[in-house]
């Protein structure tokens, strides 16, 4: 059911918010990745939610940004307000049912891609078979291809969430264009940035984890 | 009977018609050993329910008449308020799969209950997730699975009640001797799960005398059958051992290698043989540092083991904290379970404990993705601000653990560690690997074994 009213764009200031919320601290280089903004607007907009008290910058070999508890607070309430105000609750509710139905399937296939059994024996799967590599992709591919059914309702009415299509294919993609560590490893790949959807859903929908 | 076979020493059908599960149930039948009654429904009526959609002609009929022959072998029925039966109805298919189903059956109406247990794990073989698992491992779609149906015996009847798995080998080195846990007082599928925290499988000796004697001689029995290394789960009932499920061990690394070179030294197997049963892929395991525990000894906790290797470190509860406490030293993360808000966390971590999640969870999947020894699914556990509680344990922030991601193995300080270096048993069975390929002992050792096994046709 897909609503006849104009999609909903987030404003930049929640997107990096928000954005800080779903993928942990981050700096502002992997914030335009997951945001799609420029690292530029990206950081325009830290200093800005800075100055209001909501993230914090922490300097050294671990430099980065994260959200203060106001930001936490601040940014589950915008999350919410928004979702209220477009009316898309209802939808990203069955978006989340859709995906958790699918969850179980990404880490098997996940851990299919690190491990296979030879001889009974649980092994690390070093890529030197092409043809078992490329068959767990076919099934990474047609997964991906229902996770989009899944989503396909609520990109359509929240744009935030077409940056993960944008994400889910270039990662796939990337793999199978010989970029192995794309698949599970590194925080663009493609097991990362579903863990990122799922961490925006249960967010968004205000649903904790544990 | 077409569909159905009941569980006795006569039936000479194999794992492909009736599961893997309920074919070693058989062989523990046949070997005098003591099995609940029950009765098994083939393959084939999967298939034929799976092709036509429901069951095929006769099969209601065959399982009602099976019920009834449960019910008179036991002297139990249904619904009875003197001696009411229990079944439990189990999923098992001629090759190895996941998620396993098993439902328990106590209603009134076992008729109507029963097929849809059955059902339910019929329908089981097509789920996305046993596809998936076909479609990579290279099993035929239309194999199906049997369902065992089992009179329940109950491990928590009384204090002279129990259950725990047992191998007939140390699974962690393939030293000779009973080894497993034991749940006192508690059903066996609390041990299976690691829901609850169990006993040293020894404890067993000191409490019912005659159980552990009737275990040893058990395991004897099957060890002698299978010439291999084994594992059963038993539960004991008022005193009175039962035997629920039987498989070769399928030990790996050292242990395999050990467990091989003294059946062969015992003259079990031969040495050919002892070859075979090792493979090439094992040797890569015989160098991961596993952790030492003493004797009767008990780990802090344990989960799955989803990372090889072991890891010493503080435990930090957070993301945050143990970023800063690498700064001082190596850490454990411990977490309930994890999500990207833990990613900088984890990649600080020497080591990773979850409670919650399997082999596929996402702290699974990242530790591996990074090399990090790694323990999920420790159901005990849980993960306060600034400690961790496992059982009835508090562990303070910062206090040294170790961790083992083969075994899945938590422990209280710096354990021991074994592994890293080749030992007597891989030693000899090189040396035997060499003779029978007529080799000079060149390359690596997973060469040498692999090049005996192609001289030796396997």
């Amino acid at each position: 059911m897909t609503s006849a009213a104009t999609p909903h764009t987030t404003s930049a200031d929640l997107l990096v918010l928000h954005a800080l919320r779903c993928a942990g601290f981050s700096g502002p280089a992997r914030l335009a990745e997951v945001t799609g903004l420029t690292a530029e607007d990206v950081e325009s907009e830290l200093i800005d939610l800075a100055v209001d008290g909501l993230v914090t910058r922490t300097p050294g070999e671990f430099e980065g940004w994260g959200l203060s508890e106001a930001g936490r607070g601040a940014g589950a309430e915008r999350i919410a307000a928004e979702l209220d105000a477009t009316g898309t609750r209802p939808t990203a509710e069955r978006a989340h049912e859709g995906f958790m139905e699918l969850n179980p399937e990404l880490l098997d296939l996940c851990t299919a891609w690190q491990l296979r059994p030879v001889d009974g024996v649980r092994t690390l799967n070093d890529h030197t078979d092409p043809g078992y590599d490329a068959r767990v992709l076919d099934l990474f591919t047609d997964l991906d291809q229902r996770l989009e059914a899944v989503c396909a309702d609520l990109s359509a009415n929240l744009v935030r969430f077409r940056r993960y299509r944008v994400r889910l294919s270039g990662a796939l993609g990337r793999a199978r264009s010989g970029a192995l560590e794309e698949v599970a490893d590194g925080t663009s790949s493609y097991h990362a940035v579903w863990a990122q959807l799922h961490e925006d859903l249960l967010a968004t929908l205000g649903v904790p984890r544990y | 009977m077409k569909w159905t076979h009941p569980l006795s020493a006569q039936v000479q059908e194999g794992p492909d018609l009736l599961g893997g599960k309920a074919h070693g149930l058989l062989t523990l039948k046949r070997l005098g050993l003591p099995v609940p009654a029950g009765f098994v429904i083939t393959t084939e009526a999967c298939r034929a329910f799976r092709h036509g959609g429901r069951f095929p002609d006769g099969l209601r009929e065959e399982i009602a008449a099976s019920v009834s022959a449960l019910e008179a072998e036991t002297g139990r029925r249904f619904g009875d308020p003197r001696a009411p039966l229990t079944v439990s109805v189990r999923s098992g298919a001629g090759v190895s799969m996941p998620g396993m189903m098993t439902t328990v059956l106590n209603h009134d109406r076992p008729g109507e209950e029963l097929e849809r247990a059955v059902t339910d794990v019929f329908s089981s073989w097509d789920t996305p997730r046993a596809r998936t698992y076909r479609a990579l491992n290279g099993i035929p779609d239309d194999l199906g699975t049997a369902v065992t149906v089992q009179a329940m015996v109950h491990g928590d009847r009384d204090a002279r009640s129990g259950s725990g798995v047992a191998f007939t080998h140390d699974p962690n080195t393939g030293e000779h001797m009973p080894f497993g846990e034991a749940l006192f007082g508690r059903q066996g599928d609390a041990v299976v799960s690691g829901s609850a925290l169990t006993r040293p499988l020894r404890d067993l000796a000191d409490r019912e005398p005659s159980v552990w004697a009737d275990l040893e001689a058990a395991l004897n029995r099957v060890e002698a059958h299978y010439r291999d290394a084994c594992y059963v789960e038993f539960t004991y009932e008022s005193g009175r051992l039962w035997l629920l499920q039987v498989r070769p061990a399928r030990l790996v690394g050292g242990a395999a290698v050990r467990t091989a070179v003294d059946l062969a030294d015992a003259g079990v197997i031969g040495r050919a043989e002892a070859l075979r049963r090792v493979s090439p892929h094992h040797l890569q395991h015989v160098r991961t540092p596993r952790v030492v525990l003493g004797e009767g000894g008990l780990p802090l906790a344990r989960g799955l083991g989803a990372c090889p290797g072991v890891a010493v470190g503080r435990v930090a509860t957070t993301p945050d904290r143990a970023v800063l406490m690498a700064a001082e030293g190596p850490v454990v993360l411990v977490r309930p379970e994890t999500s990207p808000l833990d990613m900088r966390g984890l990649a600080v971590a020497a080591g990773i404990v979850t409670a919650r999640g399997g082999p596929a969870s996402h702290a699974a999947v990242v530790a591996r993705s990074m090399n990090t020894p790694a323990v999920v699914g420790v159901a005990e556990l849980t993960v306060g601000p600034d400690s961790i509680r496992v059982g009835g344990q508090l562990v303070p922030e910062g206090t040294l653990v170790t961790v083992d991601g083969t075994g899945g193995e938590m422990v209280l300080g710096e354990a021991p560690v074994t592994g890293g270096q080749t030992g007597p048993h891989l030693r000899r069975l090189l040396t035997w690997a060499d003779e029978a390929a007529g080799g000079t002992g060149g390359g690596s050792d997973a060469d040498r074994l692999r090049a005996a096994r192609s001289a030796l046709g396997s």
